[in-house]
């Protein structure tokens, strides 16, 4: 017996305020009339109060033998509706990990939905789920949903949910729950039970929901599936009764799915529009910083335009792929020159603050402006529009001269049309002239980027600069697409041309550990039909979280390249130890201390291995990269995953 | 007169071999590569291989370092050990031609 079929049996005379037995083939026909009273009894109005039976035989008998109502089969349930509403909501993929709170939704995109649209990702971990679902967002375009054990499986995943908040990206997440206290079987029902199991994660949600009808469920699926994809986008959380899932529909005919019509996305103001139009008109050196701007493939040409029709630096801080980066006028590792800037754009920039300080993180912590006295600051973009107050994600005050509420690749259009109508002989002619300025600058930055790549060549432990360059020699003429970095990795930026939208998908948002593995194969799974290479360059403390990821890869026969950048530290903190040690001036020897992953070294390789993926390593010679990479990518070009452990020395 | 002060006018000196072991124990690796390369902390940490710096300046620069680069005292970094990191640095070879390598060319 399983732990929870106890809980058909007894209650059934009783109290489902569902009236779970219509639907259901039962074994006796007089149970028919039972749920009627129990809906009565719901009601308030009883005809006459029951009285509760006193103790004696027949109540001894009800306690141990199965009431005369015990269906046995059924020939629907909750969980086919819902099941028939992710469809309606063309959703790809249920990532989980199997739990019994969801085990009716679970049977029911088996046997009714045929295992398609969603079809089940196992993940063995809820974390890999989530950051699945984020990874393949940013590079599908659309969410993902995943459901987890509404309380133990949800507090594994809160932390992924967290990544994906910060990072302005939908994901449906899912949760099983056991409502009704007296539906609870003895044990591990009770502590996966919660009142309010969505509650652990509604600083992190952009809106969630506990559906006690099937109807409740289509209305309440449909309208987060538009929430968590209306700009600013954020997950959104389902907490789904068991019962619900696993009862027999009473009425499928009175069910209706709503039709889902997602909300355009808010635009700005036509008038700030003009006014900002006239500003980057007017200024001498405009300069626009962009991070989360590009929402679809065509927010990077929107950007374009408008940056070539002012002929104006652009710096890309990353959060997705918003501007080509070997075009003449991305300036992104040039951030200086945000200090001849007389008009500064932000669009979709989420740590504004940050972009245009110098930070000092020293015993007194201090900062000053990047920009010079006057400039004039401007933003764009949703990121106000829904920020919550517990978690501090949203940085520090930074005050401006237009604050224009809109989402940016929205407002794009419009805002370059203006610009166009304002752009006379004269200021193109001065536009072109800065326009050339900019372009020798980029290339004595590339120039300059290369130069320093070269340092440390053929050192080992192999430098990050010949690891990048290595990778992008061997992928360079495939239609790739990097989907996951090790923390502040900038190389590839620095020395590949990223010149289409799904060359890049930004990074974890929330800086959580446990990003860069689960979320690449999520973009990887995003980009499987589409012919793409995708590949990955992850830390090694950032795989250590989720390990088990490489699994998923193998079962589900996701193509990626995934490059452990094994420089055996949790190499920020590394650094971060040692400017402690430094500041105390004592122990500058030891900061390897709890910040190292030595004695014993991990063997990546044999990990994979020992999850079904192709494993090479670890390669020390630098010498040994580029048979390695052919050799994995004709893997992953074969349709496989494939990993490479290489041994780096830090970034 | 400090030693550093004393080697002024005839740089370069100091010990390479103790001054690569002082660089790695010491953990000036972890922001500036092995090779001297340069890294990133919360922004890109300089490159070091050949620096420039003359050995006065660089030794006084590691005492009172600017922005997040970590101070480092005498207690923990003698000036001959700073000067012999000084010394390494000067034995790495730094940058070469882009053109020689093909990989950077692709």
């Amino acid at each position: 017996m399983s732990k929870r079929s106890r809980s058909g049996r007894g209650d059934a005379p009783e109290a489902s305020r569902r009236n779970f037995l219509k639907g259901a083939t039962i074994a006796g026909a007089a149970a028919l009339s039972t749920p009627v009273a129990a809906n009565t009894a719901i009601s308030g109005f009883p005809e006459q109060r029951p009285k509760a039976a006193p103790p004696g035989p027949k109540l001894a008998a009800a306690d141990s033998m199965p009431p005369p109502a015990d269906p046995v089969n059924q020939t629907s349930s909750g969980g086919d509706f819902m099941v028939d509403v992710l469809k309606t909501l063309d959703i790809e993929y249920l990532a989980m990990n199997c739990a019994s709170s969801f085990r009716g939704l679970h049977e029911a995109v088996i046997n009714h939905g045929g295992n398609t649209k969603p079809e089940i990702l196992t993940c063995p971990h809820e974390e890999i789920a989530v950051h699945m679902g984020q990874g393949y967002a940013k590079m599908a375009g659309k969410p993902l949903a995943m459901i987890c054990h509404g309380v133990v499986g949800l507090q594994h995943a809160t932390m992924a949910m967290y990544n994906a908040w910060c990072d302005r990206v939908p994901v449906i997440v899912m949760g099983g729950n056991i409502i009704e206290a007296n539906k609870r079987a003895p044990g591990a029902e009770w502590p996966h039970s919660a009142v309010d199991p969505a509650a652990l994660t509604r600083d992190f949600v952009k809106w969630d929901d506990q559906p006690v009808s099937l109807q409740h469920f289509a209305e309440s699926a449909v309208r987060a599936y538009k929430i968590a994809t209306t700009p600013p986008m954020a997950p959104v959380m389902l907490s789904l009764d068991a019962e619900l899932q696993e009862n027999p529909i009473e009425n499928r005919e009175a069910l209706r799915i709503p039709r889902l019509v997602k909300a355009t996305p808010p635009q700005g103001d036509d008038a700030a529009l003009g006014e900002l139009a006239k500003m980057l008109v007017e200024a001498d050196n405009p300069v626009i910083i962009c991070d989360r701007m590009a929402r679809t493939p065509a927010g990077m040409p929107r950007l374009v335009d408008l940056a070539e029709t002012l002929q104006c630096a652009v710096i890309d801080n990353f959060g997705r792929m918003n501007f080509p980066s070997r075009h003449p006028l991305n300036q992104s590792f040039r951030r200086s020159i945000l200090g001849q800037a007389d008009v500064i754009l932000a669009l979709e920039v989420n740590d504004l603050w940050g972009t245009l300080s110098d930070f000092h993180d020293r015993i007194v912590r201090s900062a000053q402006p990047r920009y010079k006295k006057g400039a004039k600051i401007v933003t764009l973009g949703t990121r106000g529009l829904y920020l919550k107050a517990n978690y501090q994600d949203f940085g520090r005050y930074q005050e401006v001269d237009l604050d224009i509420a809109g989402d940016a690749e929205a407002s794009l259009p419009s805002l370059t049309g203006q610009v166009k109508r304002l752009v006379d002989e004269s200021r193109k002619a001065a536009f072109d002239a800065r326009g050339k300025k900019l372009a020798a600058a980029k290339l004595a930055t590339i120039e300059q980027a290369k130069s320093d790549a070269t340092i440390g060549w053929d050192a080992s432990p192999i430098t990050t600069a010949r690891l990048c360059a290595e990778l992008y020699s061997q992928i360079k003429d495939e239609d790739w697409s990097l989907v996951g970095t090790s923390i502040r990795l900038s190389w590839p930026h620095r020395l590949w041309n990223f010149d289409k939208p799904h060359r890049w998908n930004g990074a974890s948002g929330g800086g959580g550990v446990g990003y860069t593995l689960p979320a690449s194969l999520g973009a990887a799974l995003a980009n499987k039909d589409k012919g793409r290479l995708t590949v990955a360059i992850g830390g090694d403390g950032d795989f250590m979280f989720v390990p088990g990821t490489l699994w998923t890869a193998a079962h589900h026969k996701i193509p990626l390249l995934h490059i452990v950048h094994n420089n055996r530290a949790y190499h920020q903190e590394y650094m971060y130890l040692q400017a402690m040690a430094a500041r105390h001036g004592r122990g500058i020897t030891t900061a390897d201390i709890g910040t190292t992953l030595k004695d014993p070294f991990i063997d990546y390789a044999t990990i994979a291995k020992g999850f079904g993926v192709y494993g090479e390593g670890p390669i020390n010679d630098p010498g040994d990269l580029a048979p390695a990479l052919k050799r994995a990518i004709a893997m992953v070009k074969g349709g496989q995953p494939a990993l490479l452990d290489v041994v780096m020395d830090q970034r | 007169m400090s030693m550093v002060a004393a080697r002024a006018d005839d740089a370069p000196s100091g010990d390479p071999v103790n001054g690569k072991r002082v660089y790695l124990a010491d953990g000036c690796f972890e922001c500036h590569g092995r090779a001297g390369q340069g890294g990133q902390l919360n922004y890109q940490t300089p490159a070091l291989a050949k620096t420039a710096l003359p050995v006065e300046s660089f030794v006084a620069f590691l005492r009172e370092a600017p922005n997040d680069m970590p101070s480092f005292s005498a207690e923990v970094l003698s000036d001959k050990d700073a000067a012999d990191i000084h010394a390494f640095l000067q034995t790495l070879p730094g940058p070469r031609p882009v053109k020689d390598i093909p990989q950077l060319n692709p």
